[in-house]
């Protein structure tokens, strides 16, 4: 087994919390019949298709002497590690011993096997410990299952602890700063009052004296996997069906890197949204791209101790709050 | 598909580079969507005032406005 039990808080605060589902990468990146080497959690993983499309994620290390399995051949139905032969089935299970036939590791689970769920073109998995391999039910995103809302997914890869990409959207203020520039956040006041307000799934954290101006509230789900939903205008010019959303997660590559995934979305129908999405793909995907490269560049150049010598105010109260439960779940979780 | 860190790629959503005539009929409609308004009339009106025209040449219709959004958003 990967994902161990006995992991100190410091470690998994800093390599991401177990026991729940994260994204890992679009599905895309993994096509039928291939197979992809992945880091997420701070471990090595292969994520596998079959050609009809079946999708399994398995710890990269072969159970003979632990050679990556990705350095492996595809088989259609298992892997065959490149070392001694062995042969692993998609489920973890050990199906053949090349060298040796009839080896008593034949038919044994040796390799550990992430469940894992496909939603709105991003793979999911549950990454459990020990004590937690089946996983915990899972609530989608509803703005990715509403039939009235459309979305596109944007994945990036940024050197970023994954709780500074969590940071930085629990910090809707840095709206009306770092993105004053943009096409879409120009708009509204530079100061503002927060509040925290609880709802059943997490919290929202939102500005008291205005919405619907620039980026101005966000709201944390905890659903099974870890998301947040914000909303921002768009300018006439992108035509009728009122704001975009952006539902956000984060995949905690390693303690240095992360994954983040933005689908933008709108409710939008009909040609309204056709129309929208035409534009997209011509004209805003790449505006926004330039807007959350800002983030990028601000967030990669953060030093590594940022957030041990801070002087917060009452903007970071989001933040304060997302820390602390994050850190408490990770102390839970250590058996330290 | 690279399999290099990092992953930064503007574009993840085309199928194409757009074509001209996808380019100044998206800029055009931004125009038109921040001038005229958000109705479909609008829309065909502001499109066929401005002389960008379908494909092939012909005034906007309704009809011809929804297929080919349709064809170019889908
Ligand atoms: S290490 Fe994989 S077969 Fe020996
Ligand atoms: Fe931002």
């Amino acid at each position: 087994m990967t994902l161990t039990s006995f992991t100190t808080a410091d470690r998994i605060y800093a390599t991401g919390l177990r026991n729940q589902w994260h994204p890992v990468v679009p599905s895309r990146f993994v096509a039928p019949g291939a197979m992809r080497k992945v880091t997420a959690l701070g471990e090595q993983w292969l994520l596998f298709r079959r050609s009809d499309g079946a999708l399994s994620m398995l710890a990269d290390r072969c159970p003979h002497r632990g050679a990556p399995l990705s350095l492996g051949r595809h088989l259609g139905d298992r892997v065959a590690c490149w070392y001694h032969g062995v042969e692993v089935g998609a489920d973890g299970t050990v199906t053949s011993v090349p060298g040796l036939p009839g080896c008593n590791l034949e038919g044994k689970k040796l390799v550990t096997s992430l469940p894992v769920r496909e939603v709105g073109g991003a793979i999911l998995a549950w990454f459990g410990d020990e004590e937690h391999p089946e996983p915990a039910e899972l609530t989608l995103p509803d703005p990715l299952t509403d039939p009235a809302a459309d979305a596109f997914l944007c994945y990036a890869e940024w050197d970023v602890p994954w709780r500074y990409a969590v940071e930085n959207l629990l910090d809707p203020m840095h709206g009306a700063f770092l993105h004053h520039e943009s096409h879409t956040m120009f708009a509204g006041d530079t100061t503002a009052k927060f509040r925290i307000r609880e709802t059943d799934r997490g919290y929202f954290f939102e500005k008291t004296d205005q919405r619907g101006v620039n980026f101005d509230w966000v709201e944390l789900c905890r659903t099974g996997v870890d998301w947040v939903d914000l909303s921002i205008p768009y300018p006439p010019s992108a035509g009728p069906g009122g704001p975009f959303g952006i539902v956000g997660m984060v995949c905690p590559v390693d303690e240095h890197r992360s994954g983040v995934f933005f689908w933008r979305y709108r409710r939008v129908e009909d040609w309204q949204r056709d129309s929208w999405r035409f534009l997209y793909k011509t004209l805003i995907e790449k505006r926004h791209w330039e807007v959350l490269e800002q983030d990028r560049v601000m967030l990669e150049a953060m030093p590594a101790d940022a957030d041990q010598r801070e002087n917060l105010y009452q903007h970071d109260l989001g933040v304060v709050r997302l820390r602390r439960l994050y850190r408490a779940e990770a102390e839970a979780q250590s058996s330290a | 598909m690279t399999d290099t860190w990092p992953y930064l790629d503007v574009h993840q959503s085309r199928t194409h580079e757009p074509t001209p005539y996808e380019y100044k009929l998206a800029a055009t409609l931004e125009e038109v969507f921040t001038h005229e308004g958000h109705e479909l009339t609008d829309v065909v009106r502001g499109l066929n005032a401005r002389k960008v025209h379908t494909a092939d040449g012909a005034p906007w219709t309704e009809e011809s406005f929804r297929a080919e959004m349709n064809r170019l958003g889908a």
